[in-house]
């Protein structure tokens, strides 16, 4: 990094804090990143209130509110360049789920229709109106820099913090999180689709050869891989890849559905029913970007309406 | 006629509010609220989820506390599909929180209440952060990190990643440590211990110091009941009874987690996203606290040496039960002490090693668990159905048990502040930091986290005469 220092203000929208807390993840190098730069605002940690011109705007979370717009809005006119940082600034992230619900909807299950809520009645005065969905962050503002992953490994930021300060382009590739998984795939026999968590797994097989849904080849590394070490398949909390992103005609479960086809007896089309089944865990962080939600055959709203008919 | 008055932004508190004063006719503050404006309501966008995703999705309330969500989540599930969770399941979670809880605390002491602490309430708010202590402090600073760092690297190495761990799943752990990853977490844990004596010591007399130099904060009181969790009387963090004191320290009530929808009963504000909670007792609905403060009120000792003989001199000094709100952060570190204490003790046991999950199948049915957030108790309740789908959330969060005497304490401080109109930075800082004594979780408790801008809206019958604020 460089010896002059960088003016950066962090924002958070609709947000939960972690990508926040990934960025103290730094650990020992968050003293380097100190050096570097002169962090100006960052509600978490500092006790500045206003925003002043700096020169990289870093902001989490999505936008769930008129207030989050507002905000948004501002970091733009104050920042040179603007990093949408992690999943819920990229594609709207887990509280994208809500896009299922009406506002109505949520609200009346928090605040009236609720098992310990007593006289409840949603609040109408003082609070931000909450938009009518959930926006990624470049529906309301121009975005100078992608950083997906909930929340993105330290490492990513590090080095997309360092690239902006340079002048130049970050290195990261446009790896799926498969690249760095370490559990083999192969051919099995498997027949039918695995929950995962009625009897042991196989710890180094590949989940897909195992019958068992992983997102890891439709879904970009920014996180380095850490889950199928520990015994759990990913779930796609970083976004999908470029691939899925850009071709109209690729999506999460018809991707999933033809390796895992390839890879065990359980034909694609058992694949893609599972995988509508159960869409509101499986496209739960992406599902706000246009470049998922509005794909021909992106129907989510209607396999969660017929999740939820199901009794 | 009566007026309100708005504090805006509170910053260094997970969380996004603002600050509502009510005047009287005569100009004197009538009450006061803390505005929270996030919503995300994942009590509804969680219905028709995959149970088994539970953990790793709730953890994405709060990246401030996911491990803890993670666990209520885990073991809600657990209840609702009958888990016999194997032994070494449940202390490897219980080892991965006690990282979780050092590195939490840590942050908390260090980087949100440690400014206050070292530099004082009313000092430049430029230097008045995590960097200022890092120049001014750097032997401090520099160890407070380490320990943040080794905490959070417990979690991670247990958890498969720091925030957001993904391991935690109903059953148990989702996989089998090595001895090497054992080997590591024990070095890390023992490393812990001794980084947290040597900084226990400059941490109260700062805390003292600041007591002494704003006597004010020592008035700043709140004789509520408590609410926490016992295991055998002693303190616990993953697991337990509920137990209810009263001001007086008397136990009121003691119940399971399963049975929280006949003890607590959460109201709404119009004015607020977040949802207060009061204890149901003799018919009454009764303001209570919860945090570590609360714990250690509630507690009959701690069940480690080192901080048990800490919450003895703690009461030798201020008394059995501790009603200062400021001395949440000595509460704090008592519990730091603990996790750090624990976390040797759970890393060497014998016990922890071997299988760490149990198979697990849907039924129908209900699952209620709960855990002790850093910021206090948090629930969890699911109805799943047989497919493994989930029917129906609920939660309560730490920061709504506190709401009810957060915004007494705010009138309490507003009255004592004055309102003296819309440049007074004095209300700003003092309202700013009697939120802040409650390290409210506001992402956690509208199930939202979102920045905390401060803001006084000075209301008079409904209407705002004015805002303070320091926007420019
Ligand atoms: S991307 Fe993930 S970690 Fe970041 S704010 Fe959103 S939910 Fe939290
Ligand atoms: S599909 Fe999952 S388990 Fe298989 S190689 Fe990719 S990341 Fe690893
Ligand atoms: S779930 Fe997938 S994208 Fe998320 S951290 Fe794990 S491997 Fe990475």
């Amino acid at each position: 990094m460089t010896t002059t220092k960088v003016s950066v203000n962090v924002e958070w929208l609709s947000a939960c804090g972690g990508c926040d807390t990934s960025l103290v993840d730094l650990h020992e190098k968050i003293l380097q990143l100190f050096d570097a730069v002169q962090i100006q605002h960052w509600p978490l940690i500092t006790d500045i209130k206003e925003r002043p011109k700096a020169k990289i705007g870093l902001i989490s979370g999505a936008v769930r509110s008129q207030h989050d717009h507002k905000v948004a809005v501002e970091m733009r006119e104050r920042c040179d360049a603007i990093v949408a940082f992690g999943t819920c600034a990229v594609y709207g992230g887990i509280s994208a789920a809500s896009l299922a619900h009406s506002n109505a909807e949520i609200l009346d299950r928090v605040y009236v229709h609720n098992p310990t809520t007593v006289g409840g009645a949603a609040p109408k005065n003082t609070v931000a109106v909450l938009e009518d969905k959930v926006l990624p962050l470049d529906e309301v503002i121009p975005v100078d820099l992608y950083l997906p992953g909930c929340p993105p490994h330290a490492n990513f930021t590090f080095e997309a913090l360092a690239a902006v300060i340079a002048g130049r382009v970050p290195k990261a590739r446009d790896e799926s999180v498969c690249g760095r998984c370490k559990r083999t795939m192969k051919k099995t026999e498997v027949a039918a689709i695995d929950s995962g968590y009625a009897h042991p797994m196989d710890p180094s097989l590949c989940f897909l050869s195992q019958g068992q849904i992983c997102l890891g080849s439709v879904t970009l590394d920014r996180c380095l891989s850490p889950c199928t070490e520990v015994g759990a398949a990913c779930t796609g909390c970083a976004g999908p890849t470029m691939q899925i992103l850009t071709e109209p005609n690729r999506d999460l479960r018809t991707e999933v559905a033809e390796r895992m086809s390839l890879l065990t007896k359980i034909p694609a089309a058992k694949v893609v029913e599972t995988m509508e089944a159960g869409a509101k865990s499986h496209y739960a962080y992406a599902m706000a970007t246009k470049m998922v939600g509005s794909k021909p055959t992106f129907l989510i709203k209607k396999w969660i309406e017929k999740i939820e008919a199901t009794t | 006629m009566s007026q309100t008055i708005i504090v805006d932004p509170v910053t260094r508190i997970e969380g996004h509010a603002k600050v509502l004063l009510d005047l009287d006719d005569g100009g004197k503050v009538k009450s006061a609220g803390l505005v929270v404006n996030e919503l995300r309501g994942f009590e509804r966008i969680l219905v028709g989820m995959q149970a088994a995703t539970m953990p790793a999705v709730t953890a994405r309330i709060c990246g401030v506390c996911p491990s803890a969500h993670a666990i209520a989540a885990a073991k809600a599930i657990d209840a609702a599909t009958h888990a016999e969770v194997p032994v070494a399941g449940h202390l490897l979670r219980e080892l991965l929180y006690m990282g979780h809880v050092i590195h939490s605390h840590a942050v908390h002491l260090f980087a949100l209440a440690g400014p206050d602490l070292l530099f004082g309430v009313d000092s430049d708010p430029a230097k008045r952060n995590i960097v200022g202590i890092v120049e001014a402090h750097p032997v401090i600073a520099k160890k407070a990190l380490r320990l943040r760092s080794l905490g959070q690297k417990i979690n991670e190495t247990l958890g498969g990643r720091g925030v957001h761990p993904v391991t935690v799943v109903a059953g148990g752990l989702s996989f089998v440590p090595t001895p090497e990853r054992m080997a590591s977490v024990t070095e890390m844990a023992t490393e812990a211990l001794a980084l947290v004596q040597e900084l226990a010591p400059p941490i109260i007399q700062a805390l003292l110091a600041l007591l002494e130099k704003s006597p004010q904060l020592a008035g700043i009181k709140q004789e509520t009941a408590y609410l926490g969790t016992v295991r055998n009387g002693k303190l616990n963090l993953y697991d337990g009874t509920l137990r209810l004191v009263g001001a007086d320290g008397k136990i009121l009530k003691e119940f399971a987690a399963a049975a929280y929808a006949e003890h607590l009963v959460e109201h709404t504000y119009d004015w607020s996203y977040m949802k207060p909670v009061f204890a149901k007792v003799d018919g009454k609905e009764v303001v209570y606290r919860v945090g570590p403060l609360a714990r250690v009120n509630l507690a009959d000792g701690m069940e480690t040496p080192l901080a048990d003989a800490a919450l003895t001199a703690f009461r030798a000094q201020w008394g059995r039960v501790v009603h200062v709100t400021a001395l949440q952060e000595h509460a704090r570190l008592i519990e730091l002490l603990y996790a750090c204490e624990k976390a040797v003790l759970l890393a060497k046991d014998p016990a922890a090693r071997g299988n760490t999950l149990a198979p697990v199948t849907f039924t129908a049915g209900r699952g209620v668990a709960h855990v002790e957030a850093p910021r206090g108790t948090l629930l969890h309740d699911y109805q799943v159905d047989a497919a493994g789908v989930v029917r129906s959330a609920n939660l309560i969060v730490a920061t709504q048990h506190n709401y009810a005497a957060i915004n007494r304490s705010l009138t309490q401080s507003a009255e004592a502040l004055g309102v003296k109109g819309p440049a007074d930075g004095n209300l700003l800082n003092g309202l700013e930091y009697t939120i802040r004594t409650y390290d409210p979780c506001l992402s956690c408790a509208t199930h939202a986290v979102g920045r905390m801008p401060m803001q006084v809206s000075v209301r008079k019958d409904g209407v705002v005469l004015y805002d303070v604020r320091r926007d420019s």
